[in-house]
This record gives structure tokens, sequence and C-alpha cells, in this order.
């Protein structure tokens, strides 16, 4: 049996993060049916809040994710549970602050960037953050196109959106929440 | 910064076209072992004919313009002009096909006329949905100019195609006749096909395959073997030989060009794996390779005779037409369907995802029967032997099959079931 590479104690830090911080996603029927799920993983990866953990589950430990999402600053820890049966906690450093440290300041403004992602994980990833924003709370989608099956969506939702192409190539969308 | 607030484009539009086309598909596919007589022989059959248009028209052409409502947002960043025009656009060309096949198989050419109207006033609203909808387009990009392409190329296939019809009931029309057959196949399949291909896989194929898009110069040895190839083939197969063997090589050059570059995507690809959709693409551009080989063969007489061009007919439109549209409607329908039935819940509680809505099994059924079963019915239609074509028709069938099932269980999603709730697997 092979072990994961990782520290065979889950790390104080991570252990302390409620179940509420962390995004569970469990790829292993997808990757059985022949799918492959990286997409999907991007979406959810880029969906994160930044005190938010993703712990996947795949059928095999997913080493090429571990450089893929390394160079988008998250560290992980890998824990076996059967033959086919890996979980993965992505998190990033910032993260691990304690649950009793002072409540930061409702934020504002937000950024998702969804260029790259094959359709519908832009669309996806985009309705469940605006979901979380507050009433007057915006969030920025950097994407490569312009969204036009997302706009329906968003404006269903009561919400207002603006966009414009800061460069050639890339689509910012800025949508908010209007005060009630 | 702009505000926007553009209309939603509506999936049942595009969905209504490819539910149709992939009928089409079925019943072609039923037909195939019954035809494996008229198979053997020479390819100028009514009811080969019939066969024929039952792919070009019912399942090529309504999927190609159905796809194109769903892309041309894509594409254009802007919604089709008028989905209301699309819907009688719809009528008109799917009753105009089932006119045009029916009296093709029992080769009433008046019948054929009236049905023939029927799909050309179906183009001529598809081709004004689209003239109004790029009016004032501000930066055109390859894939819009070959969509362009395309339909300007569809116009004149269908022109063509009536005045071949009006032609069995007064003739008119100068030269040989099957010289005119192959000008109007090419005009479609080069004229129509490939421009629409080329550009929409210029778009898409990065965006599935997570790689950088084609480089300026793959752009420009495209367009350019369409722009002078596909009038040299046309015009040269009506005139001179020689220039349709030059406009042979031409088109060959931007189908091999297309081909290394979808090669290059494959080993670029940041995605671990292929999905079967993918697979069906690649294989499609497999088929396009050995088909442009053959077409330049037969073009520069290399080879010759009715049952070569069989073949070229089966890997075009069997191989490299078909696979394609497989694939691109294995992207497409799931995509829509998730749209209509699921994108309004998500972000607000459990939605599945696209893989959730497919039917693995039947699409590596699909997969393995259409790939090797055009291979094998394009070797027993190139020996002649018809026990042999209704084997390997058979094999086709139930790819064909196997496709239709997958497609029916993304589909059923469209139907409202309680029970079908928060699928996605936790």
């Amino acid at each position: 049996m092979a072990l994961p590479r990782t520290a065979p104690v889950r790390p104080a830090e991570l252990a302390a993060i409620p179940a509420a911080r962390c995004v569970s996603l469990d790829v292993r029927a997808a990757i059985r049916s022949g799918e492959e799920p990286f997409a999907q993983i991007m979406a959810a990866v880029a969906g994160l809040a930044a005190d938010q953990v993703l712990v996947l589950r795949t059928p095999f430990e997913p080493r090429p994710l571990y450089r893929v999402l390394g160079k988008r600053g998250f560290a992980y820890w890998t824990e076996q549970g059967a033959e086919d049966d890996w979980s993965v906690w992505f998190y990033r450093g910032d993260c691990t602050a304690s649950p009793a440290a002072p409540t930061p300041a409702p934020r504002t403004a937000d950024t998702i960037d969804v260029r790259g992602l094959e359709p519908p994980q832009p669309m996806l990833a985009v309705l469940e953050r605006i979901e979380r924003l507050g009433p007057g709370q915006t969030l920025t989608v950097v994407h490569d196109r312009r969204p036009t099956f997302l706009y329906p969506q968003i404006e269903a939702r009561g919400y207002v959106h603006r966009t414009d192409e800061p460069e050639p190539g890339v689509v910012r969308i800025v949508i908010e929440r209007p005060q009630p | 910064m702009t505000a926007s607030a553009p209309r939603g484009p509506s999936p049942l539009l595009p969905l209504a076209f490819l539910a149709t086309a992939a009928l089409a598909f079925v019943l072609a596919g039923l037909a195939l072992p019954w035809l494996a007589v008229e198979l053997s022989g020479h390819y100028y059959h009514p009811r080969l004919v019939a066969l024929t248009h039952t792919l070009t028209l019912g399942w090529i052409t309504l999927s190609m313009l159905g796809a194109s409502y769903q892309l041309i947002p894509i594409v254009l960043g802007r919604t089709v002009w008028s989905e209301r025009l699309g819907r009688w656009e719809f009528g008109l060309a799917a009753v105009g096909v089932i006119g045009v096949v029916g009296h093709m198989a029992i080769a009433s050419w008046p019948g054929f006329l009236w049905s023939a109207t029927l799909i050309g006033a179906g183009v001529l609203l598809h081709v004004l949905n689209v003239a109004l909808t790029v009016r004032g387009l501000a930066r055109w990009s390859f894939t819009s100019s070959m969509l362009v392409t395309g339909f300007v190329g569809l116009v004149l296939t269908t022109m063509f195609g009536a005045a071949l019809g009006v032609e069995h009931v007064r003739p008119f029309l100068p030269g040989d006749f099957y010289a005119r057959l192959h000008a109007h196949l090419h005009l479609a399949v080069l004229g129509w096909v490939l421009p629409v291909v080329l550009g929409v896989s210029a778009h898409v194929y990065p965006l599935f395959l997570l790689a950088p898009p084609p480089s300026a110069r793959v752009l420009a040895i495209q367009a350019w073997g369409v722009a002078a190839g596909v009038p040299a083939v046309v015009v040269g197969l009506l005139a001179s030989s020689a220039l349709a063997a030059l406009g042979a090589l031409a088109v060959a050059v931007a189908a091999v060009t297309h081909v290394l570059w979808v090669a290059s995507l494959l080993r670029s690809s940041r995605r671990p794996g292929f999905d079967a959709a993918l697979r069906f693409l690649v294989a499609g551009a497999v088929y396009l390779t050995l088909d442009a080989v053959l077409g330049v063969a037969l073009a520069f007489g290399v080879v010759a005779g009715p049952r070569w061009s069989l073949v070229y007919g089966v890997l075009g439109f069997g191989g490299w037409v078909s696979l394609t549209i497989v694939g691109m409607m294995l992207k497409i329908v799931p995509f829509l369907v998730w749209y209509r039935a699921y994108a309004p819940l998500a972000g607000r509680g459990r939605v599945p995802a696209l893989v959730d809505l497919r039917w693995p099994i039947m699409e590596r059924i699909a997969f393995g029967a259409l790939a090797g079963g055009i291979a094998l019915l394009a070797a027993a239609v190139g020996v002649g032997h018809a026990a042999a074509i209704q084997g390997a028709s058979l094999i086709v069938m139930v790819g064909i099959l196997a496709f239709a099932a997958d497609l029916g269980s993304v589909l059923h999603h469209l139907v409202p079931c309680p029970l079908r709730a928060a699928v996605r697997p936790s």
C-alpha cells in the first residue's frame, strides 16, 4: 500500500479549522465513470474564500494537483482512508488563523478569476460566490469572454452588473448585490 | 465601463435543432444495414441519395444550424437577433428535410422542389438572423469570419441543390450530370461544413482542452486554404480537372494544418485525461486526414471509380463530419440541458455536474462502434461486398443507437422530476 508523502498526523493548525470552513468535493464517482474532474476541481478552488479549505476526495493520490495548486499558493495534507479513497486538504497559509481571532470587517469587494475553466464551471463558481455577497457588496469576475449565458442568471437573482474589457482578451464583470 | 442588460439566450431553440438532427442520425443508422446491396453498387441510386441527404440535411445541417444558436452568443458575445425567427426557421427546415428525403427516395421531383423551397426559406431566415446579429460587429475574429463563410456556402449549396432538382423537371443546365453532382456535394462539404468546423474548433477546442488558442499563422493557412481551395474545387469539378486538383491541394493543406494544430493542442493540454466528447473530436480529425489524402488522390487521378468515391464519402460524412458533430453534441447538449434545468439552482443548493447527466457506458459503446465501425464500413464499400457492408453497418447502427441513448439520458433532465433533485455525488 502506497503511503502519502505528507505528515501522518493532521497538522494542528489544520485540525483547528471548523467544518463550516471546509468545502468538500468528491470526484471519485466522476473518475470511475471515465470523466476527468480537473475543471470541476479548479472551479471549486476558484470559489474558495480566503479562509476556506478544499477537502478533495479521490480514488488515488492526486500528485499532479500538488504542483498545480502549489503555484497558486496552496499547501496540502493528504490522508489515505482505503486503497481507493484519498482525502487531500488544500489550504492557504493564512487560512489557519485561530477561529478565536477578532472577526475581520465585512468584505466589500472580492475577485474571482475564472479564465481557463470549461463551461459551466465559471458560471457555477460565480453563482456560488454571489449568493454569499451581502447588500452593497460586489464581486469582480475576471473572464476570457463575455458570459452571455451568465448575465440572465445574475439578473434573475436581482443583482446588477457591468462589464468592460480592460485589455484585449480579458473581460471584467462587476456584480453587485443591491441594497434592500 | 458599460452597463449591459443582454437578453438571455434560450437553450430550447438549439436543443430543438440538435434533438431533431440526432433523430435523423438514428434514422440514417437504422436504414444503413437495409441499404447494403445498394451500397455495393453505384452511388447514384435514389435510396442512397435519400440516405446521403438524411445525413447532410437532417443530421449535419440541422445540427450545425442549432449549434450556431448556442455558439454565436459565446463567440460573438451577443445574443442572436431573433429567436422567434429561429423557431420559424426550425419548422421550415425540419419539414423541408422530411420532404426532400422522402421525395428523393421515391424519385418524385415536383415534390422534391416544394420541399427544397421550404429548406431554402429556412436557410434564408437563418442567414438573415446571423446577418442582423453580426451587424455592427467591431472585431472580426477567425471564427466569426469562418461562420459567415460557411453560411454563404450553405446558401450557395441550397441554390445549387434546388437547381439540380429543377433540372430533373425541366432540363436547363449545361455540362455533365455527375460533374454537377460532385460540385454540389463538394460545395456542401467544403463550402459549408469545413469553414464552420475550422472556425468553431479554433474557438472551442482550446476551451475544451485547456490549451492555448491557434497561432495567427495556423489561422492564416486555414483561411487561405478555404478561400482559394473551395472555389477552385467546385469550379474545377465543373470545368477543369487541373483546377480541381490544385484546389484539392489547397483544401488538403488547410485540413492537415487543422489536424496538426489539434495534435499540438493534445500535447499542450493541461487536462489530465480526455472525456468521450474529446475522443470523438480527435477521431474526427484522424478521419479528416484520411479523407483529405484520399480526396487529393481522387483529384490527381491516383485512384478513380465509384467504389473509391463511396469510400471517400463514408470517411468524410461518416468519419470526419459525423464524429466531429457527435463530439460537439456531447459538449453542447449537456451544457444546454444543465443550463435550462439546474443553472437557476446553482449556488442555492446542490446541483449535478455535467458528468452526472451523461451515460458513460453508452458513450464508450458509441465511441468504439462508431470510430471502428466507420473504418470497417469504408473498407467494405471499397471492396463492394454486400454482406461485409451489412455487418459493418450493423456496428455503426449500434454506435448511433448508443449515442442516442446517451443523449436521451441527458435530455430527460429537462422533464421536471422531484426524485432527480440533488444528484451530485458528495
